[in-house]
């Protein structure tokens, strides 16, 4: 951490104040200085605001002094925005070297419960109590690095491998506004700095591995997605291979974690992504969905079911016709299960026209899969509102091909004739068995223990 | 099996045995068949076959007389049917011939849904029918009449369990009247109509004949299943067309035999059972049918004998042929329509609408980030720990003014 500098002592306003260990001056404002001087003054701001100070166990302390560097902050936040050429060479090792002081540190350890406990969408997160300046911080870096003046070539030289190591750390903290920085300030590096860009891929596939593998834990998993989606979507055709093995080893077992829901729609996004580029990974992704498809977590389950009707939206139909039979089958479940949110999902694709018009296309396979699983439902359910969306798809159905339908319908009942008879033959088994020994010799009804064992001692006697 | 509608004159002296010139004549018709096959190769055994006939089919002989008589009862009336076809959809005054179709195409619906039998949306038809032919009905009632007639129907059929309570019906139909509503229809129609025990249509007749020709063809022939049967038939009544009665005579007897004459020679099943139509739609089945069927130029000399017998004229015939044909191609086709949801109603309960509402993670809010084809290629720093294989040669970065929110205007590099 530098001291403030304390050359240039025209520029200092205020005396020095003994109020702590080091000595904080308040610089003098930009537009008071002439321009040549601009540059020394603002490499002395940029020092000045490498001074950190406590919010945390001290809250109060230095208000004085915390509130020059918020000031200082902020002016040059406006500078920089304002006005052109201001971003020398010489500030860029200032500027960096400001933001990595103030904000790569040891995030503190999760206040939160951990695992099952944590509920993402009810309990509170933890705000970091040092967000007046390092929002301030954060703000500044953004415009540095959107700034037209901005050179990614001189750049380069102080933002390397090792700061997106840094920052990419920070991405586990859990204050949701510093994320949403962190994001944005990665998405315009990655834009930025292309030799950096295969580094930054290879760092979040590690976060990603270590979260769906090690610990099932990290806070940023959404934004490093929403930052994958934007970069996804720029994807050149041909697809490369490296991007089509991220699919399928990060992004589909994705889906296996316990915590989808905090990032599912960023998630689903990507996936829809890769399927518009290329959609010969259909049958895999549609595959790996129903592999990974939840059998007791029945919110997930109304998330996979989204996430499959936004992927049927753009699925090619050639594409649709490798996948439907294992899928209908799985839909079929869904449509019988007892969870009614899962069910209504699952019957609401009914009422999407280009669903519809693939399945009318391939009803003839689609229909004796779907078929059982409604007609019995439309009895068995418990829930009203799924009786009347099972009459809407059998309706449907019906509409589709008569005669299909009445088949399916044949089938049915002959299935389940054969399954009373086969109840009826196996009670008569029973029945016959119960006779044949009620009519055996040996036995006697005698109240305790087993009959056999009086019967043999019995026999003893007698013989 | 076909109806014998018997003009009222006629009436008694059809079955009897020695009584009606007409039954003599058919008979005496009939032995000339058996001559003119004995003289092309007939096996003995089919000969005795159709004498033998007439002894196993003494109770259903009797059972069919009895549905004979009432037959005449249960048809609609000829002069509504007549009004009901030249109706057209946008008079608003009149039921036509298309609103019925749907509506009977509703029924079934929730025929199936419900699980009633075919007994009771065939008596339903039946009652929708006779109904709509006897009172003015207004297009916006349809819907009331058609639930009507369907929960008329399957408390005269189903048993008690299985009926669904009217307010289930209404809920699940979409329908917009209330119950209330419901039973002020359902007496109005009770009192129109002689609703009473079931009433005696082709899907009686059905019955019985497949039960016969179960016996007759037992073991030589694939029977389609009653239920194939029973599917055909609701087909046609989805058509008003078929509806249309044209009052015949043809002796029951006589049609069994010709019927198990025809079964022999390989005519398909079905068509002969749908002979339970009017006789008119029989014929024209059996002729649709009749290019498949065809081994011998016999059956087409049956086919004119009973057409000459029925009075049915060549253009009629040809006429009922046609549409007999487009119902069946239609009912067979494999081809799939589209579906139409748009007249359906999706109710789901409120979080699963909050759900679909919430879940439109459509546009992202970062811009894309367009990969440039030289890449991997232009890294410096990153050799060794290059995640796709490619080779690095390390080189300068070239412009990167790519993306839209990268500045169209960049200062020139280097210092």
């Amino acid at each position: 951490m530098l001291t403030c500098n304390k050359s240039g002592d025209r520029m200092v306003v205020d005396a020095p104040n003994s109020n702590g260990p080091f000595p904080p001056l308040a610089l003098m404002h930009f537009r008071d200085v002439a321009p040549a001087e601009q540059e020394k003054l603002f490499i002395q701001k940029l020092r000045q605001c490498c001074v950190l100070f406590d919010f945390l166990s001290d809250p109060l302390s230095d208000l004085k002094w915390k509130e020059v560097k918020r000031a200082a902050l902020s002016e040059m936040v406006e500078y920089i925005t304002h006005n052109r050429n201001v971003i020398t060479e010489p500030i860029y090792p200032e500027v960096v070297h400001m933001f990595a002081v103030n904000m790569f540190r040891t995030l503190p350890p999760s206040s939160n419960p951990t695992g099952a406990e944590f509920d993402p969408e009810e309990d509170e997160p933890t705000l970091e109590a040092a967000w007046p300046h390092l929002q301030l911080v954060y703000e500044f870096f953004l415009r540095f690095l959107e700034s037209p003046d901005f050179q990614p070539n001189t750049a380069k030289k102080y933002i390397d491998q090792k700061f997106v190591m840094q920052l990419l750390d920070l991405f586990d903290s859990e204050d949701p506004r510093e994320r949403d920085f962190l994001k944005t300030t990665l998405h315009r590096i990655y834009g930025k700095f292309l030799g950096l860009r295969a580094y930054i891929r290879k760092q979040i596939n590690n976060i990603f591995y270590r979260f769906i593998y090690e610990t099932e834990h990290h806070n940023g998993i959404a934004e490093l997605l929403e930052i994958l989606g934007s970069i996804i979507n720029g994807f050149a055709l041909p697809l490369k291979e490296e991007h089509k093995i991220f699919l399928l080893k990060v992004l589909l077992p994705l889906h296996k974690v316990k915590s989808l829901s905090v990032y599912h729609p960023q998630l689903a996004y990507c996936v829809v992504q890769f399927l518009e580029k290329d959609s010969t990974l259909t049958e895999p992704v549609v595959m790996a969905l129903l592999k990974y498809w939840p059998k007791t977590h029945s919110p997930k389950e109304v998330m996979f079911l989204n996430e499959l009707e936004e992927i049927l939206d753009v699925i090619e139909p050639s594409e649709f016709v490798k996948v439907q039979e294992p899928l209908f089958r799985q839909l079929a479940k869904c449509v019988s299960s007892p969870h009614f949110q899962v069910a209504e999902r699952a019957l609401y694709y009914w009422n999407n026209e280009y669903i519809m018009s693939l399945i009318s296309d391939n009803a003839a396979k689609i229909l004796p899969i779907m078929f059982p699983a409604l007609y019995r439902n439309s009895k068995t359910h418990w829930n009203k509102t799924i009786h009347g969306l099972i009459y809407n798809a059998l309706k449907l159905f019906m509409e589709m091909n008569q005669k299909l339908f009445d088949d399916c319908t044949q089938q049915f009942r002959a299935e389940k004739n054969k399954e009373k008879a086969k109840s009826k033959e196996r009670e008569e088994a029973w029945i016959k068995i119960e006779n044949l020994a009620k009519s055996s010799p040996q036995s006697c009804s005698n109240g305790d223990g087993c009959p056999f064992d009086r019967r043999c001692s019995e026999v003893k006697k007698d013989s | 099996m076909m109806v014998i509608v018997v003009r009222r004159e006629v009436s008694g002296c059809l079955f009897t045995q020695g009584g009606s010139s007409l039954f003599q004549r058919g008979y005496s018709r009939l032995l000339s068949f058996a001559a003119c096959r004995r003289r092309q190769n007939w096996k003995h055994e089919e000969v005795k076959r159709m004498r033998d006939l007439q002894a196993i089919d003494s109770l259903l002989l009797k059972e069919l007389k009895s549905c004979c008589a009432k037959e005449y009862n249960f048809l609609p009336r000829e002069a509504g049917l007549k009004l009901m076809e030249s109706a057209s959809t946008q008079n608003h005054n009149g039921v036509s011939a298309k609103c019925r179709d749907a509506r009977v195409e509703e029924l079934w619906g929730l025929t199936s849904f419900f699980g009633y039998s075919t007994q009771t949306f065939v008596q339903a038809v039946n009652l929708l029918d006779r109904f709509l032919t006897i009172m003015k009905a207004q297009p916006k009632h349809l819907p009331c009449i058609g639930v009507c007639c369907l929960h008329m129907a399957s408390k005269m059929v189903e048993a008690e369990s299985n009926v669904s309570p009217t307010h289930e019906l209404i809920r699940i139909s979409q329908s917009k009247f209330t119950v209330s509503d419901l039973c002020r229809m359902e007496k109005i129609i009770s009192d129109k109509l002689s609703v009473e025990p079931k009433a005696v249509t082709a899907l009686t007749f059905l019955h019985l004949y497949h039960s016969a020709f179960a016996s007759l063809s037992a073991g030589r022939e694939e029977i389609p299943s009653i239920g194939r049967l029973e599917a055909q038939l609701k087909a046609c009544f989805c058509r008003l067309v078929f509806s249309k009665a044209k009052v015949r005579i043809v002796p029951g007897r006589q049609f069994l035999s010709i019927a198990a004459f025809m079964l022999s020679h390989g005519t398909h099943l079905s068509v002969v059972c749908l002979i339970s139509q009017p006789s008119v739609l029989a014929l024209s089945l059996i002729a649709h049918e009749l290019p498949d069927a065809l081994q011998s130029p016999a059956m087409l000399k049956i086919v004119q004998q009973f057409q000459r017998h029925l009075k049915i004229s060549d253009s009629e015939l040809l006429h009922w042929k046609e549409l007999v044909a487009k119902c069946m191609t239609k009912y067979h086709s494999s081809e799939c329509n589209k579906p139409d949801n748009k007249k359906l109603v999706w109710i789901v309960s409120r979080r699963t609408a909050q759900n679909l509402q919430a879940n439109h993670f459509s546009v992202p809010g970062l811009p894309t980030i367009p990969e440039g084809s030289w890449d991997e290629s232009e890294s410096e720093d990153s050799c060794e720990d290059m995640s796709c294989g490619e080779d690095s040669p390390c080189g300068s970065l070239g412009s990167d003014g790519e993306g839209a929110f990268f500045p169209s205007v960049f200062p020139k590099c280097g210092k």
